[in-house]
C-alpha cells in the first residue's frame, strides 16, 4: 500500500521539479463555478448549494480547469501549471471516470509544436521514453485509413463509415470524424509508444486557433492511449464566445442543458490571453504507463 | 418490439439488425475526451450463426428481436421437419430440415435440446454439450490396444463421423462433445 502511495509521490514530485526547473509556477484555481462547460459532449456535475439557509445557488464543479487558467494568463500570470482533480457527468467506457486528476499546463510565447518537445522532456523526466512520432491528422488518415479526410464532405464519409459498420447518425461531420479516427486509426496506433497527432480539422477546433482547413491542436497517444490534448491557444474574448456560442446553440439541438454565455470569463480576458500554448494531461493514464514497465 | 438504447446493450440482448436477429457478444464503449462515446458491438447473427461488428453512437436506439430459448425434447424427423416439444405445454413446434445442418449429427429422439424461437418460429436448435452415440461403421481395431493411442473414424448412427479410439467397435456406444464433435468416452 504504502509503496504503491510512494510511487506516485515520487511521479508528482518530478512533475513538480520539471516545472520548477524551468519556472512555470504551480496555481490553483477554483474547482466550484457559477458557469458549467459549454463543451457539445462534456456534461458538467451540478449542484444546490445554501439549501438549508434559504440562499439556494446551483454551482458547478469544474470539467477542466482551462477557463479559470487562461483568466490568469489573461491577467500577467505567465507560465503556470495545475494538478487537480476535475469532474465530469455521464462519462462511460473502461477508461472514462466521473472524477480524474488533470495536469494542465501552458506556456508563453510557445506554439504546439514547441509544447510537443517540451512534453518529451517531461515525459523522459518520468521514465517514459520511447520513439516519438508526429503525425499530422490528415497524414494519419492517409497513412491508416487510406481516406482525405480534409477534403472529404460529411456525405462521402458516412458512406465510408458505412462500409465499416460504423453509425453514419450524426448531425455534424466533426462527430463522424472523431468516430472515424476512434475505430479506424487508433488502433493503429497501439504498436508507436509515443504519437502525437496534430493539426486537426478547424471542424474540431475547440479552442484552438485555426488556419485554412486545420486548427492547431495535438493529442498524444501513449501506445495507442489518448493522454493528453493541447492546443495554439484562441486569444481574444470575440474568438471565445463565437465558440461559446456555437457550443450551446449545439448543446440545445441535442436538447442538453445549456446556461447563458459565460459572460464573467469573456469579461476576465477583455486584456486578451498572450500568445501561448497548453495542454491537458491525463494523469492516472500517464501514470499507469510507467507502472506497466 | 421494444427498441433499446446502447445504455441498455449488454451481452445476450437480442437486437434485430439488417433484418436478422442477432445476440450481442460483447460490447465495448469508447469516449474521446472531445467527442462523442461510441459503442462497439460484437454480434451473432441468430439465423446465419456469423460474428459481426457494428459500431453504434452512444445513445442511438436500435430495434430489439423477439427472440427466445426454450428447452425442448426432440421426439421424431420425417425426413422434411423435424419435431420437438415443449414439456411443458406440450406444444410440438416443427423445423424444416435445411435449418438443421449443423446439429443434425446430434440429435437423439427424446433428448431435451435449446430451441431458439424468433417471433414464435424455431430459427436454431442447440443440442446437449454430450450425447450418446452408436458407432453404425468403423474399421476393426487392433486387439489388446486400450490405451486408445491414435485413433480411426467411425460413422455414428446419425451420420456423424467422429475420431475415435481404435479399441471402439462397431454397436458400441459412445459419448460424444456436440462442441467440439470430440470423443469423449464410453457409456
Amino acid at each position: 500500500m504504502r509503496e504503491d502511495l510512494k510511487k506516485y509521490s515520487d511521479f508528482l514530485q518530478k512533475i513538480r521539479t520539471f516545472f520548477d526547473n524551468q519556472s512555470v509556477l504551480e496555481v490553483q484555481t477554483s474547482a466550484l463555478l457559477n458557469t458549467p462547460a459549454t463543451d457539445v459532449y462534456i456534461d458538467s456535475l451540478s449542484m444546490k448549494l445554501n439549501q438549508g439557509i434559504d440562499l439556494e445557488q446551483t454551482r458547478y464543479l469544474h470539467t477542466s480547469p482551462e477557463l479559470e487558467m487562461k483568466k490568469l494568463l489573461a491577467n500577467g500570470s505567465g507560465d503556470i501549471y495545475q494538478i487537480c482533480e476535475v469532474f465530469r457527468d455521464n462519462e462511460q467506457g473502461s477508461q472514462n471516470f466521473n472524477e480524474f486528476t488533470m495536469l494542465e499546463y501552458y506556456r508563453l510565447g510557445f506554439d504546439i509544436h514547441q509544447l510537443m518537445d517540451d512534453m518529451v522532456q517531461l515525459l523522459k523526466t518520468l521514465g517514459i521514453e520511447g520513439r516519438v512520432s508526429k503525425l499530422s491528422y490528415a497524414q494519419a488518415f492517409f497513412e491508416y485509413g487510406d481516406i482525405d479526410i480534409l477534403n472529404t464532405d460529411f456525405a462521402a464519409l458516412k458512406v465510408i463509415a458505412r462500409t465499416h459498420s460504423l453509425s453514419t447518425d450524426f448531425e455534424w461531420i466533426e462527430d463522424l470524424q472523431i468516430l472515424l479516427f476512434t475505430h479506424l486509426i487508433e488502433p493503429k496506433l497501439k504498436d508507436l509508444p509515443l504519437c502525437f497527432v496534430y493539426d486537426y480539422p478547424a471542424a474540431q477546433s475547440a479552442l484552438a486557433i485555426v488556419e485554412g482547413k486545420v486548427s492547431h491542436r495535438f493529442e498524444l497517444y501513449i501506445n495507442g492511449v489518448e493522454v493528453a490534448n493541447g492546443y495554439d491557444e484562441l486569444r481574444h474574448a470575440n474568438e471565445y464566445q463565437i465558440v461559446f456560442e456555437q457550443e450551446i446553440a449545439k448543446r440545445r439541438m441535442l436538447k442538453k442543458y445549456t446556461l447563458d454565455l459565460n459572460k464573467g470569463y469573456l469579461e476576465a480576458i477583455q486584456s486578451s490571453l498572450p500568445q501561448c500554448a497548453g495542454v491537458a494531461i491525463g494523469m492516472v493514464r500517464l501514470f499507469s504507463e510507467i507502472n506497466l514497465k | 418490439m421494444a427498441n433499446y438504447s446502447t445504455s441498455q446493450f449488454k451481452n445476450g440482448l437480442k437486437l434485430m439488425l439488417d433484418g436478422n436477429p442477432c445476440s450481442i457478444i460483447s460490447n465495448e464503449i469508447r469516449k474521446p475526451g472531445k467527442g462523442q462515446a461510441s459503442n462497439k458491438v460484437k454480434l451473432r447473427d441468430l439465423i446465419t450463426g456469423k460474428t459481426l461488428e457494428k459500431t453504434f453512437k452512444s445513445g442511438e436506439s436500435v430495434e430489439g428481436a423477439d427472440v427466445m430459448e426454450l428447452d425442448m425434447q426432440y421426439l421424431y424427423n420425417d425426413g422434411s421437419e423435424w419435431n420437438f416439444m415443449d414439456p411443458d405445454t406440450f406444444e410440438q413446434y416443427l423445423i424444416n430440415d435445411d435449418a438443421m445442418d449443423d446439429v443434425r449429427g446430434y440429435l437423439v429422439e427424446q433428448d431435451m435440446c435449446v430451441v431458439t424461437l424468433w417471433n414464435d418460429n424455431p430459427i436454431s436448435v442447440t443440442p446437449p454439450n454430450h450425447v450418446m452415440l452408436e458407432v453404425v461403421d468403423t474399421d476393426p481395431g487392433l486387439k489388446g490396444d486400450t490405451a486408445g493411442t491414435g485413433g480411426k473414424p467411425a460413422t455414428m448412427n446419425t451420420g456423424v463421423v467422429v475420431q475415435v479410439p481404435l479399441f471402439i467397435s462397431i454397436g458400441e456406444k459412445v459419448k460424444v462433445d456436440t462442441r467440439t464433435n470430440e470423443y469423449a468416452g464410453r457409456s
